[in-house]
């Protein structure tokens, strides 16, 4: 009975993901086209495709695009690690030990997983500044680490529960001390949740806007996101550099995601299916 | 973490302006000045609806995708992969994406002009269409995340229970109903959960498509509220105050979300 229906479920699919991932592919072919023949035939494929939008942003004498880069390198791996370090102990520590104030604080923590971050940026301006590190990529990744502490926290701490507890008892036994046992044995046993922490908060670290926007300024400079809000506000029509922008800038993360997607989607549906 | 939240809240009971010094205590003026203010009113409106469309748009379309690609071959794998794209992109590069199709001399109203459509509709620049279109966009966004999850958990579904109740003389609706719908109970929550938080904190988007317009506040959100009378208004008291309406708001839907919906998983 479902014999003469099998070949519905493919042609659905492909028409659904066609119309799905026509925006992206409205940019894909754009970007290899000249001004002309994108507002002339903006859907056909780039025949004879050009390099000239993409040599026009690697070459911009403002070097917008090279800055952002170098900018969001730096904000989103030192942010990434330092996160990863802290949350790891501090997750550990936290469902490890079974004081009150523990408790107290893996909860409040917990809370702070849903605070939007429009709610907070104004005062976290305040303490930049008071500190001197408005403006400054210091302050952009200080407040990132803040910000993203209870997500490492609470992933970490779901993590360390399915350690035995019996393998720190050894190495303490070995004579390692809490600091080594932590990272020379349980650390690296924490791996997939080092993974998820990593990949998850590379993507939303490079792909944010609002903190580099009001946190850096428009005097140190920005990040490839805020790079692209610039630049659409520069060049109205001409799509093809704007277009071009956008492929370079996302380049860098699409790359991370497809070597990680597994584990990527692994992380995600983790939580979802053990409910 | 904690500090920045007593800092707001701490604020939201001022009237701090840093270019209208001396600061002072303005007790609850703030919070019944927010209850009369048309500006915060429209924006709380919009945020609302925003989140109400993603929540619905993201869980039935993600839902209805995810059933069609529930099988194995790399077609079904290489979609699965093509919907979680935007997921990764950031908003802002989201955003400019749609800006491009849907400005009123963009991709999509030239196609519908040589299509023979004389005045096609300004999809950003009409203020009774705006909300929606930004809310579209954010769906289209949030939707492969909701594929994925909803995948993982009908592929946790034992197949033994289909074909138990097609024994038992389950068509195809009545299965669904009472063996996948109850099974992917743990997937429905966090998926609206998720879209939930999103929708609440929706911020780029609007600033790239629409800054807040057309006309006055049409597409204001409350993020976008908050930033803009903190940043631009300088009102930081008035901002904090309503920063912490949403902060209670975000975290009173969440939490009552979060009951109803595993209370479900329970009963099921």
């Amino acid at each position: 009975m479902k014999k003469p229906k099998a070949w519905l479920r493919p042609v659905a699919a492909l028409l659904a993901g066609f119309l799905f991932f026509l925006p992206i592919y409205l940019v894909l072919v754009n970007v290899f086209k000249d001004g002309s023949a994108i507002v002339s035939n903006p859907v056909g494929l780039p025949i004879p495709p050009t390099l000239d939008n993409i040599q026009g942003v690697l070459s911009r004498p403002d070097h917008l695009f090279w800055y952002g880069l170098v900018n969001s390198t730096e904000v989103t791996v030192i942010s990434i690690l330092i996160v990863t370090a802290i949350s790891a102990m501090l997750g550990h520590y936290l469902a490890r030990s079974t004081g009150v104030m523990a408790k107290v604080a893996m909860v409040t923590l917990l809370c702070g997983l849903m605070v939007p971050p429009a709610v907070i940026l104004s005062p976290i301006t305040e303490v930049l500044r008071a500190l001197g590190l408005m403006s400054t990529v210091p302050g952009l990744i200080l407040a990132y680490v803040g910000y993203y502490m209870p997500f490492g926290v609470f992933v970490f701490a779901g993590f360390v529960k399915t350690i035995p507890r019996e393998v720190e008892e050894a190495a303490a036994i070995d004579g390692a001390g809490a600091f080594r046992a932590f990272w020379q044995v349980v650390f690296p046993l924490m791996r997939p949740a080092s993974a998820s922490v990593l990949i998850f908060l590379g993507v939303w670290i490079w792909n944010d806007f609002l903190n580099p926007l009001i946190i850096l300024g428009p005097a140190t400079g920005t990040t490839v996101t805020v790079g692209i809000y610039r630049a659409i506000g520069e060049h109205q029509a001409d799509f093809g550099s704007v277009f071009a922008l956008m492929f370079l800038a996302t380049l860098p993360i699409l790359v991370f995601y497809l070597a990680f997607q597994k584990q990527f989607v692994k992380g995600l549906t983790g939580g979802a299916t053990k409910g | 973490m904690l500090v920045p939240i007593g800092i707001t809240i701490g604020y939201s009971f001022t009237n701090k302006n840093p270019f209208n010094p001396p600061t002072k205590w303005v007790g609850l003026d703030n919070l019944t000045s927010l209850a009369s203010d048309d500006e915060f009113l429209t924006a709380l409106g919009n945020t609302v609806l925003i989140t109400v469309i993603v929540t619905v748009v993201t869980n039935a379309g993600g839902l209805a995708i995810a059933m069609l690609l529930d099988r194995r071959g790399w077609l079904y794998n290489a979609l699965r992969s093509v919907f979680f794209v935007p997921v990764v992109l950031s908003a802002v590069v989201v955003s400019v994406i749609w800006q491009a199709i849907l400005v009123d001399d963009g991709l999509l109203n030239s196609m519908l002009g040589k299509l023979g459509m004389s005045d096609p509709p300004g999809w950003l620049s009409d203020p009774s269409l705006a909300l929606y279109t930004v809310s579209w966009v954010i769906a289209w966004q949030g939707l492969g995340f909701c594929v994925v999850i909803y995948l993982a958990g009908l592929q946790g579904i034992p197949q033994e229970l289909h074909e138990a109740a097609a024994i038992d003389g389950c068509g195809p609706m009545m299965r669904f109903r009472h063996v996948t719908w109850p099974m992917l109970a743990p997937a429905v929550t966090i998926n609206t959960v998720m879209s939930l938080i999103g929708g609440f904190k929706a911020y780029d988007q609007v600033q790239v498509l629409t800054n807040g317009g057309p006309g006055p506040g049409t597409t204001s959100t409350l993020a976008f509220q908050v930033i803009q009378t903190a940043f631009n208004g300088n009102h930081v008291g008035y901002a904090s105050a309503m920063a912490v309406a949403m902060l209670a708001l975000v975290a009173a839907v969440s939490v009552i979300a979060l009951g109803l919906l595993q209370k479900r998983e329970v009963s099921s």
